[in-house]
């Protein structure tokens, strides 16, 4: 195809209707994917807290434990460093832990690293409540840590335990990768609130946080903290993450193929009704040369015809022909009425068998054939026999029935001869009957010198109709019936112009295959 | 068999071809024969007569109809062939035989 490949309305159409369809599962799993990672995320700050919120215990069991021991014990450092002592250092829980009495700059036993200035500071001014862990912010000091305090509850309880951890400079500690919560990203604040300089730990670079967070306050014994969650990955799962660009990679492929789909079912269509208009334009060529071949095979057979009837004083002679409606062959019918003398005339019709050029050709031959043997002798008998052993002598392949008659104006009679063919009909007002004939084999089948004639009397003013079958053939019937329909139609029509055409288009049914010739010579007196 | 028009009347026509109790060629035609359906008589007829026949029969029992196109092919083979013996023609054809003057020229047996 040299034309620039287009594609089709048709495929443009479902390829937009495919995107427009795709944007749409693509947009709705993405926004389904968002609100699902939301959720996990509030449930995972929560779990978080949780986790979180209970550590309060592990911190103040052992705090409170030394308190009781000390106060157990009068406050002896030897028993509180030897109940501590698994508890702090490098790696374990403490990094420092002493005990004090309220309002003391001094503790009375250290265990660990020595309590920090700030410390002493905030464990001298602090004044929590008894019974409780209370968290002392020290974010602001040199070295940044945090302390937890536990003042005993009761009258008569003099011991506050203290404890501290040095916090990393940069306030940065990763949670272990195989920690549970490894998938997230934290942010530690002390106090309800998430000021910068509350900062505690993170796991983050840089602060805030981009990306989806979600928060929640930790209460951590009198205190609390700020927790502050951020994914590191997909908390759904790298599926769900990936649904929305596998949906739109998918949906952009279907929507490609269908679009393929409809331009090829788009173009075999076109291709279809290409080939369809094509195949009516060749019906419709073919109808016109049909008809155009019929009117050619008509116009040759009007030339086969005569041209003009001899009209002799005191008869009327006239003739009819009709083509076979099926097919545009040319039929083997013809007739001729040659005037012989002034007071006579010779009516010849015939139908040579089957049609088609050859066979019209043939019914010439004949024709010229029977007007020079009637130039020679006008007796029908003679005329047949001549014709016969002519035929016979020149085609193996056509018969043809031919009935001769020779009209006597004066004598009102017929003398006829007939080779093979219908008898006419005689009409005497509203009388009509076949005049009675021996018909002899057809002409071209081999027959003796002269066909028997018989000869009829005809009254004042009647009409000959004489015809060749397809006016009187039927499928399905015998023939008298049809000879039968001819009679009483026409002793029944009035005898005019006209007659032989209205016998015709009365008689011939709509598809007749055979062509139907008629001629009528009508006595005026 | 041959259905030799395409219309919804078409004639069917049945010609079959055998041989009679003397060995001469025995053609049966069931059917319609007329100018549409001759064709495949004709080449029946043409068949049986390239042996040169004694005589030959045509089995016309069956047959509904015939015009003249038909009685050109009796009249074909009863030139080629010494005897033509027409068997049983049902009462539309005899008559056609009739009016035709075939019955000086062909056998017609009923």
């Amino acid at each position: 195809m040299s034309e620039r490949w287009r594609p089709s309305g048709a495929a443009v159409a479902a390829l937009l209707v495919g995107l427009l369809v795709t944007a749409a599962l693509a947009v709705t799993s993405l926004v389904l994917y968002h609100h699902n990672e939301r959720r996990l995320l509030n449930l995972r700050v929560r779990e978080v807290g949780l986790v979180l919120s209970g550590a309060s215990a592990s911190v103040q069991t052992p705090l409170a434990s030394a308190a009781a021991l000390a106060d157990a014990t009068g406050g002896d450092p030897a028993r509180f460093k030897a109940f501590l002592a698994p508890l702090v250092g490098t790696g374990r829980q403490f990094a420092s832990v002493s005990l004090w009495t309220p309002g003391a700059s001094r503790p009375l036993a250290v265990v660990g690293a020595a309590p920090s200035p700030a410390a002493r500071a905030a464990v001298a001014r602090s004044a929590g409540a008894p019974g409780s862990l209370e968290i002392l912010n020290m974010l602001g000091a040199k070295h940044p840590s945090l302390g937890f305090e536990y003042r005993q509850a009761g009258p008569g309880r003099r011991y506050v335990v203290y404890s501290e951890n040095p916090l990393p400079a940069n306030r940065r500690s990763r949670l272990e990768s195989n920690s549970a919560f490894a998938d997230l990203g934290y942010v530690l604040y002390l106090g309800r609130s998430r000021h910068a300089r509350d900062l505690l730990l993170t796991s983050e670079r840089t602060l805030p946080v981009h990306g989806p967070t979600a928060s929640e306050v930790v209460p951590f014994g009198a205190g609390a903290f700020t927790l502050v969650v951020t994914p590191r990955e997909p908390l759904g799962g790298g599926f769900f993450h990936a649904l929305p660009w596998i949906t739109a990679a998918f949906g952009v492929l279907l929507a490609l193929a269908a679009a393929a789909m409809t331009d090829r079912l788009t173009r075999r269509r076109r291709r279809a009704e290409g080939l369809a208009a094509r195949l009516d334009e060749l019906a419709a060529e073919n109808r016109r040369r049909y008809i155009e071949q019929r009117s050619i095979a008509h116009t040759l057979q009007q030339a086969l015809l005569p041209a003009t009837l001899p009209q002799l004083a005191g008869l009327r002679v006239r003739a009819q022909y009709v083509p076979a409606q099926s097919g545009g062959d040319i039929g083997g019918d013809w007739y001729d009425v040659v005037a012989v003398g002034r007071r006579q005339a010779l009516l010849v019709i015939g139908d040579v068998s089957g049609h088609g050029v050859d066979a019209a050709t043939t019914m010439a031959l004949i024709r010229h054939a029977t007007l020079a043997y009637i130039a020679q002798d006008h007796r029908p008998g003679v005329v047949l026999g001549k014709l016969s052993r002519f035929v016979t002598g020149i085609t193996r392949d056509y018969f043809a029935t031919v009935l001769c008659a020779l009209v006597d104006i004066d004598g009102h009679t017929l003398t006829l001869a007939s080779a093979g063919h219908l008898p006419p009909l005689l009409l005497d007002g509203e009388r009509g009957d076949y005049v009675k004939l021996t018909a002899e084999p057809p002409i071209g089948f081999p027959h003796g010198e002269s066909f028997r004639e018989a000869t009829v009397s005809v009254p004042p003013g009647a009409t000959l109709v004489a015809f060749t079958d397809g006016l009187v053939e039927r499928r399905g019937e015998i023939l008298d019936e049809g000879l039968e329909r001819l009679r009483e139609m026409a002793c029944r029509e009035h005898l005019d112009d006209d007659l032989l055409a209205r016998l015709a288009s009365e008689l011939t049914s709509d598809d007749h295959r055979d062509d139907t010739a008629l001629v009528s010579i009508q006595w005026q007196s | 068999m041959a259905e030799l028009d395409d219309d919804s009347d078409a004639p069917i026509l049945s010609v079959q071809a055998g041989s009679d109790g003397a060995g001469q060629p025995l053609i049966r035609i069931a059917g319609d024969l007329d100018i549409s359906s001759v064709d495949a008589l004709r080449e029946a007829v043409g068949a049986a007569t390239a042996a040169a026949p004694e005589h030959i029969t045509f089995d016309l029992s069956e047959l509904r109809f015939m015009d003249s196109a038909g009685i050109s092919v009796l009249l074909g083979a009863a030139r080629d062939v010494p005897g033509v013996t027409l068997l049983k023609p049902t009462p539309p054809v005899k008559r056609v035989i009739e009016l035709t003057g075939l019955t000086d020229v062909l056998e017609v047996r009923s």
